[in-house]
């Protein structure tokens, strides 16, 4: 892979890099050529891939985007995904009705965030959401957040943005490490990790074990918050490179969580995740300027759980099961060193049985993209890209993306990017066939509708249609976005880095559920449709500060706007009312009462000091995130966010770590997370607490 | 003439200001009105009445023993010009559980009471003050092909049902205004669906309607 460095760094941006990252030194020409030769691995874990699917480097990119190094990850003692996202500007989990929990980005919900590793999708959303919590960072290299529509190079569900995991890749030689965090809450995560390196071959194995106690909340109830779990990820990657031209990787991941499933103090069960992926992918080189790269994935996510009755006969059983598929080939062309082409073909093929779906769906979905990334001038990089989706089951789709950086001094780059997004319908919203066996509602799936619908007006179950059979003969359309940003980066001296984004992601078609029929029972019948337009739109601020060697603080913001459209006009057009209490006469409400949509903050920020004490080899930090106050439902009856609605209060929680390394490769840590031990038993279901823990990491 | 001081205002909540200025309103205009006209004419128009009425019970049971489950339970009638239940054909309004129907029309359902008269009904959007003239062209009856003048189903006429805690609420700003059987008009607001307006933990107090109404007792007025 290290030809592909060199493709896209161009001298031009090698400078501004070192500029940037030795600063420190003397701007001579003679030093900038040593170190160059001297810290390539350096230079390596600066650069990102998930931004334009070729090498480049963080700080030149067009677009806004996020990293976060191993050593941060390691120096805060992050266990899984969500806790070391949780603390980025902009970035929230929101925790989810089945336990699992999902990234908010850009305000925009996990169902639009693509998750990658090593640039390959996680799937599994029975609910929409990716519950990141699943992912161990044990052996992550690097993550990386492209934000912003980047359907372009990677189709459905990039919509608000990418989350790409890198895992580690092995060092010279036979190496590893034992690392084990033990804290509140019986929670155990373990890791073992060995890598080899010789010449041509490299591998990798990796295995991490995570065992919660779970926790409770609220004592009023025969249930936990969070019940009892454990999990294990395995993880092994191979490299060999055949000659220094043609390269082969091999990656396997599984991974497997069993928790208890308790419904009631009756109901009884079990669930169970399995998930497993296979990655392979042949490089190789043809010239300076061409390369190849052939690439299967594929992967697939099982989720299982029943419950039994008290006298162990079974009470429910439901069950998913997911496939992925994915041959892709691609080729990148450099002209010249300001100039590069990355164009790729490629193949989905989905499947799902599940429980409740009225038939064995099968996805097909071809799809070409290209991209150029070009400098025309020594300031000013332009990156052009667009991908076509064709797809079996609905509209199929057309994604452009446009990104421009032009440096307006050494110091300030204005950037800023438009792109088109989308998330294809999912098997859910096309194929559910779901009847509540207790309350008797029904649940259709788009593609459903019409078969289902004769069916149950044939046994009299239909008293009246509201919407005509006829408005299901089109395709459901994918949920599409259009996303603007718009942003600086400022480095006013060496130890001071600023930047801001504005961002707007007007988004189109979104789906949700609506009537479609009267039952004679007097439920309805639900299918999906196309009705919401919503938009996002605000400002993300990142600044980071290195006061000296030992002492770096940095700060985040994002201010956010989150709403319906339609809902806006009809608060405008005073079509909406609200009662103070719930039996008192309804009042008009103003433009200004709509607070906009559920989940939302409108203030997110982070505070985060990190100090080293060489003379120890110690390393401290405290970190604060802070979001303010955001409504989960409406309270007040009109269907509608406002500002009579109860909100949940905001928040601010702290986090201390401390690491001291001890004969060098061995590693003592301990720490608090939720120093406060913030809790909101009410609303917040994924803050268990205040957890204090210890930690001990080997290196061999 | 004694009109201010024989003023009574049963209703008891924040809207009673804006509910005043409008009986004033209504008083000047009543005064400017008879001042005009004979001091000996002696049939001066009837006083409009606003009143609440609270917990009024409409049961309705389901029979799941049945494909498709039977629904059982009294519609309970309601008239504006007596302000309270009635049992005769001299109704206006019925209710059952959540759905309500209108003494005009025909039945849409077998178990419904026979209409007896030309009454209609329609949603209105604004408070129960702001609702001030009937618009007689959007006045419905109850059909057999076009469904129950206020329809019934979460979102589609009074009330919102949430799924996930399944409480029927009143939709703010919802005003139902009915033209009588006897062809006189009310309005009202519905404000709660819970036994003392508090759903209680297993929801079995509900079916007990309380609601504020404005009748309008003299003949062809359309306006409150």
């Amino acid at each position: 892979m290290a030809n592909l460095y060199r493709m896209s760094l161009n001298k031009n941006n090698i400078l501004i890099f070192f500029l940037i990252f030795f600063s420190g030194v003397s701007f001579s020409q003679e030093e900038i050529i040593t170190i160059q030769d001297s810290t390539k691995t350096k230079i390596l874990g600066d650069v990102i891939i998930t931004a334009t699917r070729t090498m480049r480097q963080l700080s030149s990119l067009p677009l806004p985007v996020q990293l976060i190094s191993k050593k941060e990850i390691s120096n805060v003692n992050s266990m899984r995904l969500n806790d070391i996202l949780n603390e980025q500007t902009g970035l929230i989990t929101v925790p989810d009705f089945g336990g699992g929990e999902g990234i908010q980005l850009q305000g925009l919900d996990s169902q639009y965030t693509l998750i990658l590793v090593d640039g390959v999708p996680l799937i599994g959303r029975s609910a929409g959401t990716l519950d990141i919590s699943r992912i161990t960072v044990g052996n992550i290299k690097q993550i990386e957040i492209v934000k912003g529509a980047s359907s372009s190079l990677y189709g459905s569900e990039a919509l608000g943005g990418v989350i790409n995991i890198i895992t580690e890749t092995p060092k010279h030689g036979l190496n590893g490490n034992i690392h084990s965090r033990v804290g509140s809450f019986d929670t155990y995560d373990s890791n073992l990790n060995i890598g080899y390196r010789k010449q041509k071959l490299a591998m990798n194995a990796f295995v991490n074990s995570f065992i919660s106690g779970g926790y409770d909340l609220n004592d009023n109830d025969a249930l936990n918050t969070v019940e009892p779990f454990k999990n294990y990820t395995f993880n092994s990657k191979l490299t060999y490179d055949f000659t220094n031209k043609t390269n082969l990787f091999l990656s396997g991941r599984y991974y497997a969580q069993n928790q208890d499933y308790i419904a009631s103090e009756d109901l009884k069960g079990d669930s169970n995740i399995n998930e497993w992926n296979a990655h392979l992918k042949l490089s190789h080189m043809y010239s300076d300027k061409w390369s190849s790269y052939f690439e299967f994935y594929t992967t697939r996510y099982k989720a299982d759980e029943y419950l039994n009755n008290p006298d162990n006969s079974r009470f429910s059983e439901s069950n998913f099961n997911q496939l992925l598929l994915r041959p892709e080939m691609r080729a990148t062309f450099s002209p010249t060193d300001k100039s590069a082409f990355i164009g790729g073909l490629g193949w989905n093929h989905e499947t799902l049985v599940r429980t409740d779906f009225s038939s064995q769906p099968e996805f097909n979905s071809p799809y070409a993209y290209l991209q150029h990334d070009t400098n025309p001038t020594e300031k000013l990089n332009l990156i052009l890209g667009a991908r076509f989706d064709s797809h079996s089951e609905y509209e199929s789709q057309f994604s452009p993306k446009a990104a421009i950086r032009y440096e307006l001094t050494e110091k300030l780059a204005v950037k800023g990017s438009v792109g088109y997004g989308f998330k294809a319908p999912d098997f859910r919203q096309l194929y559910f066939d779901f009847s509540n066996s207790t309350v008797g509602y029904t649940v259709l799936g788009y593609n459903a509708v019409i078969s289902k619908i004769n069916e149950l007006e044939a046994q009299g179950q239909i008293a009246n249609s509201v919407v005509p059979l006829s408005d299901f003969d089109d395709e459901l359309k994918p949920e599409n976005s259009v996303s603007i940003n718009i942003g600086a980066d400022y480095n006013p001296t060496s130890n001071l880095k600023l930047s801001i984004n504005a961002f707007r992601n007007n988004i189109d078609d979104l789906i949700d559920t609506r009537v479609i029929a009267n039952k004679t029972n007097g439920q309805n019948v639900f299918s999906y449709y196309n009705v919401h337009k919503v938009y996002t739109q605000g400002l993300e601020f990142n600044s980071t500060l290195k006061l000296s060697n030992q002492l770096k603080i940095s700060g985040g913001y994002q201010l956010l706007f989150a709403k319906d459209k339609e809902a806006e006009s009809a608060f405008k057009n005073g079509d909406i009312y609200a009662r103070l209490t719930p039996s008192s006469p309804s009042f008009k409400l103003k433009k200004e009462d709509y607070f906009g949509l559920y989940n939302r903050s409108r203030h997110m920020a982070n505070f985060k000091v990190f100090y080293e004490f060489p003379q120890w080899n110690l390393d401290a930090n405290i970190r604060g995130t802070y979001r303010s106050k955001y409504g989960l439902f409406d309270t007040n009856g009109n269907n509608y966010l406002d500002a009579y609605d109860d909100f949940v209060e905001g928040y601010s929680v702290w986090d201390i770590a401390i690491n001291k390394t001890i004969y060098k490769n061995y590693q003592l840590g301990f720490g608090i997370d939720n120093l406060f031990g913030f809790t909101d038993t009410q609303n917040i279901s994924n803050i268990s607490g205040r957890i204090i823990y210890g930690k001990l990491n080997i290196q061999f | 003439m004694n009109f201010f001081k024989n003023h009574e205002h049963k209703m008891n909540n924040s809207n009673s200001v804006s509910k005043t200025i409008k009986f004033l309103t209504l008083a000047l205009l009543f005064i400017g009105f008879t001042s005009c006209s004979n001091d000996n004419d002696d049939t001066p128009l009837l006083e409009v009445e606003s009143q609440t009425i609270s917990n009024l019970q409409a049961t309705q049971s389901a029979d799941y023993t049945t494909t498709p489950p039977t629904i059982i339970g009294d519609y309970i009638k309601f008239s504006f010009e007596t302000g309270s239940t009635t049992t005769g054909n001299d109704w206006d309004i019925a209710f059952r559980g959540s759905t309500i129907i209108v003494n005009g029309g025909e039945a849409t359902a077998q178990d419904q009471p026979a209409r007896t008269s030309s009454t209609g009904a329609y949603i209105a959007t604004g408070t129960l003050a702001s609702i001030t003239t009937v618009d007689n062209s959007l006045l419905k009856s109850d059909s057999s092909t076009n469904g129950l003048a206020i329809p019934t189903g979460s979102g589609n006429g009074w009330y919102n049902y949430d799924p996930t805690n399944h409480i029927i609420s009143p939709i703010p700003g919802k005003i139902i205004v009915v033209k009588t059987n006897s062809g006189k008009y009310a309005k009202l607001e519905i404000l709660s669906y819970y036994e003392n307006s508090t759903p209680n933990d297993d929801l079995s107090n509900s079916q007990f309607y309380t609601f504020n109404y404005v009748y309008q007792p003299n003949e062809g007025v359309t306006t409150f």
